[in-house]
């Protein structure tokens, strides 16, 4: 008779195969890697600038970036549209704090079409007024909604906080950008920042040399003549921030503060710390302000990060009358981390699980890529992963402690409410 | 050529197998044949409620989550109006874990009337922040009751109400539990790097002993065909004014279903489609407009929607959109536009294909229809249709008797 009660025994993981994608040099500060090993057809492309939401202000890097397939003198918007459609091809694109990145998905036959097409539309990009003028209207009544949403109030209000220190990092779009905005000044971002801003290129898709060296070649008279430098030096401005909004029947809450990223001594300790604390189901934060008050519907942990430095975040939405209680609660989890050694049980649970997804995130050419970009971007190979495994096997509830006493102090916290 | 193995135990239980030799990793997914569709329509988001109770402990294991991830695994669930699905990804060696776990809870949950109560709040703050806390966050409350009158579509998975889920008791979880969580009601996929004996035997072992019920029978009410034009206006306080059109069509089963969908595609799948070209971008009409199809099981619907742009009436903006659709019924595509939509069919295939956790899922799905099999002869009924095929989709589907449309008025937009 199969006893229910008795767990099945686990078997831990050994090791991990991390497959690095092939280097190849475009100049001296700019590179391509490429994953060949794709069991399928698919194919995509990634074009990395140094084109962030920090190289600029009033919402301009973000416009430009929008812009992109807006049109050259040779063709229109839709022509381009039609060309990548067409081939079945999707793009993206977007800009984070510190990178613009486009994004091509499609089948590797179409690949080279595709690139040449979007290549084009970069280079020769025209600005015409009626696309700029029809984007400007579309964005600016997106933002009209966002303002509507509590999460994006609060985000945007720790980000002005948690980035008070360089304005350039603090800077946000406002509603009078979407209309001061001039065409020169979108004209001479993308010069500066595209034409002459390519910073990575990545393909990940099972092709042959003479793809590559064509990209590489085509890349070549825009990628950065100049290292990518990166701010490294960070401090956010600690307290509390509470916007009310009227008719709102939740409040978004985040809590946060300026860190470090992948090169520092602690990073990966912490990354355990914040684990526990809110980056699985089980953490702390969920098992006590979900699943045991049912205040929220989640409530999570991240470390994120840029080039040179990084930033801890708590992000929750909660019902609007336990605002102050679930602040609360947080800053009492930060203090049982400080003043508790953690269960060694809850320490093997955690220890079992990062490896687990470390694992996940291995597996596959897209997945690796992926994991592998986290750490280049931050100028680490994936040795780095091999470290983690081994951080994560030699972690003690000490030093847990002891980084939660180091780190996790409120009155070094951002906090941020709205709603 | 997706392959799988198939076969059943004796109390009903519906097992595939997807062998894949590169991953590290190992799916287990539970498709149980339940979702909002078979809810009384007045303890409505129960499918969904239930979905969350599943994880607060089983007849012998107080929690679901610790154990799976202690064995290096995470785990999630979704309830759509015709399913409730079920997915643990973890490292293959620990494949017993995800399987005591799941064949546990399908034997029977632990029932505490603390789960019940956390969860129920749980569910209300996600009510709360998916539908009523965001800018035009409850337009499909109003949408679906606007299209159904007789189908329990007429309700999201969420609910209709968060009164309903504020009175759910611990009498209706049972019942819940008892009829539809059953083995024969169920479909598992166990995807990954394994031989099918061992496959058969870990399954045999976990699952073999639960005991056999007869699958419930479902009787749903058909919705009566729409003779006439329908529409609603709802004033919110959002910034821009939206429109959604929903017109009336087949259900999964029939052989129209993927015309439809690639309909669907050539009105306002990305920006080539016509919809956006001509109202957007050649009349500025609109600032964004999308077609998509709801793809449920029974009869679901072709929904245009978008928002207008700051000076342009609803008026102006119907007037331009019928005109646009009396097109399509009126000529064929032409053959690139078809073969535009086609190849981006067949991209968005194969990666879809990619991910071993999809093509479990996608695996399930298809043995809910009738074959799993079926997952490897989507692609060629979609390159097999004709623009002949679209335009007659069309004319049946895009008819204002057949259409219901929900404006969504900004209170301070004055038109």
């Amino acid at each position: 008779m199969l006893n229910r009660s008795i767990s099945p025994s686990l078997k831990a993981i050994e090791n991990i195969d991390f497959v690095a994608p092939e280097k190849h040099v475009i100049n001296s500060y700019v590179d391509l890697y490429h994953m060949k090993n794709v069991p399928n057809e698919t194919a995509r492309l990634d074009l990395y600038f140094d084109a962030g939401k920090c190289r600029g202000s009033h919402g301009i890097p973000a416009f430009v970036n929008g812009l992109l397939l807006s049109g050259t003198d040779e063709k229109s918007s839709m022509e381009i549209q039609e060309i990548i459609n067409g081939l079945g091809g999707f793009f993206e694109s977007g800009t984070s704090v510190e990178n613009s990145v486009i994004t091509v998905y499609c089948l590797r036959e179409n690949l080279h079409q595709i690139f040449e097409t979007l290549m084009d539309a970069i280079e020769n990009l025209a600005f015409h007024d009626h696309e700029v003028k029809e984007f400007l209207s579309d964005r600016k009544q997106r933002h009209n909604i966002n303002m509507e949403k509590v999460s994006f109030l609060a985000q945007r209000e720790f980000q002005l906080k948690l980035f008070a220190s360089d304005h350039d990092y603090a800077s946000v779009t406002e509603l009078e950008d979407f209309d001061t905005v001039k065409r020169e000044e979108l004209i001479e971002f993308h010069r500066k920042h595209y034409l002459n801003g390519l910073s990575k290129v990545v393909l990940v898709a099972d092709v042959e040399k003479d793809v590559i060296s064509n990209i590489i070649s085509r890349c070549l008279p825009l990628a950065l003549r100049s290292p990518l430098m990166h701010i490294t030096d960070l401090k956010n401005t600690s307290g509390h921030f509470i916007n009310e909004k009227s008719g709102a029947i939740q409040t978004a809450i985040r809590v946060g503060r300026i860190l470090f990223n992948k090169k520092h001594e602690d990073y990966l300790d912490f990354l355990i710390l914040q684990t526990i604390l809110g980056d699985y189901f089980g953490s702390r934060l969920m098992s006590n302000i979900r699943e045991d008050k049912g205040y929220t519907y989640g409530i999570g942990t991240a470390l994120s990060e840029f080039k040179e430095t990084g930033y801890f975040l708590v992000a929750t939405e909660v019902r609007k009358d336990v605002r102050d209680a679930t602040l609360k609660e947080i800053k009492k989890e930060f203090e049982l981390l400080q003043n508790e050694l953690c269960p060694s049980e809850e320490i093997e649970l955690v220890k079992n699980y990062m490896l687990g997804q470390l694992l996940k995130s291995a597996d596959g050419p897209y997945a690796m890529t992926d994991l592998f970009l986290s750490a280049q971007l931050q100028d680490k190979g994936l040795d780095f992963y091999n470290d983690a495994i081994t951080s994560i096997h030699a972690i003690t509830p000490e030093r847990i402690r002891d980084l939660a006493r180091q780190y996790l102090n409120w009155e070094e916290m951002t906090i941020v409410a709205a709603g | 050529m997706l392959k799988f193995d198939r076969f059943e135990l004796e109390n009903g239980l519906t097992v595939l197998f997807h062998k894949d030799t590169t991953t590290p990793m190992v799916v287990v997914n539970t498709l149980y044949d339940v979702g909002a569709r078979d809810e009384s329509n007045d303890k409505t988001g129960f499918a969904h409620l239930f979905e969350h109770l599943m994880f607060g402990g089983s007849i012998n294991i107080p929690d679901f989550d610790t154990p799976l991830q202690r064995a290096g695994g995470e785990n999630n669930a979704f309830t759509s109006n015709d399913i409730t699905n079920y997915y643990d990804v973890l490292p293959i060696q620990n494949i017993e874990t995800a399987l005591w776990l799941e064949s546990d809870r399908m034997l029977s949950l632990a029932f505490t009337d603390k789960s019940l109560e956390v969860q129920r709040s749980v569910v209300i703050e996600e009510f709360k922040q998916r539908y009523l806390n965001q800018p035009y966050g409850d337009v499909w409350l109003e949408l679906r009751d606007l299209i159904y009158k007789e189908h329990p579509y007429r309700w999201a998975t969420i609910g209709k109400e968060i009164s309903h889920i504020e009175n759910a008791t611990m009498e209706d979880v049972k019942a819940f539990f008892a009829k539809y969580y059953i083995p024969s009601n169920a479909i598992l996929c166990i995807a990954g790097n394994m031989d099918l004996a061992d496959v058969k035997q870990l399954v045999e072992k976990w699952y073999g002993d639960i005991p056999s019920e007869a699958k419930p029978e479902r009787n749903i009410p058909k919705e009566p065909k729409q003779t006439e034009f329908r529409e609603k206006t709802i004033v919110r306080n959002v910034p821009t004014n939206a429109f959604y059109y929903a017109f009336n069509m087949v259900n999964r089963q029939h052989p129209d279903y993927f015309t439809i969908d690639t309909l669907s595609d050539a009105l306002g799948r990305d920006k080539s489609s016509r919809l956006y070209v001509s109202l957007k971008k050649e009349q500025n009409l609109a600032s964004n407009i999308n077609a998509y199809i709801t793809g449920s099981l029974d009869e679901g619907v072709l929904v245009i929607s978008g928002k207008l742009n700051d000076n342009i009436t609803f008026q102006e903006f119907d007037a331009a959109l019928w005109k646009e659709l009396k097109k399509i019924q009126d000529a064929p595509l032409s053959s690139k536009e078809l073969s535009r939509i086609k190849n981006k069919i067949r991209t968005s295939k194969e990666f879809q294909d990619q991910g071993i956790l999809n093509r479990a899922m996608h695996l399930c799905s298809y043995e809910l229809l009738g074959d799993a099999g079926l997952i490897n002869k989507e692609s060629e009924l979609y390159q097999k249709i004709t623009n002949l095929d679209i335009q007659r989709a069309a004319q049946t589907t895009l008819q204002r008797t057949n259409c219901s449309l929900l404006k969504v008025k900004a209170a301070n937009n004055a038109e």
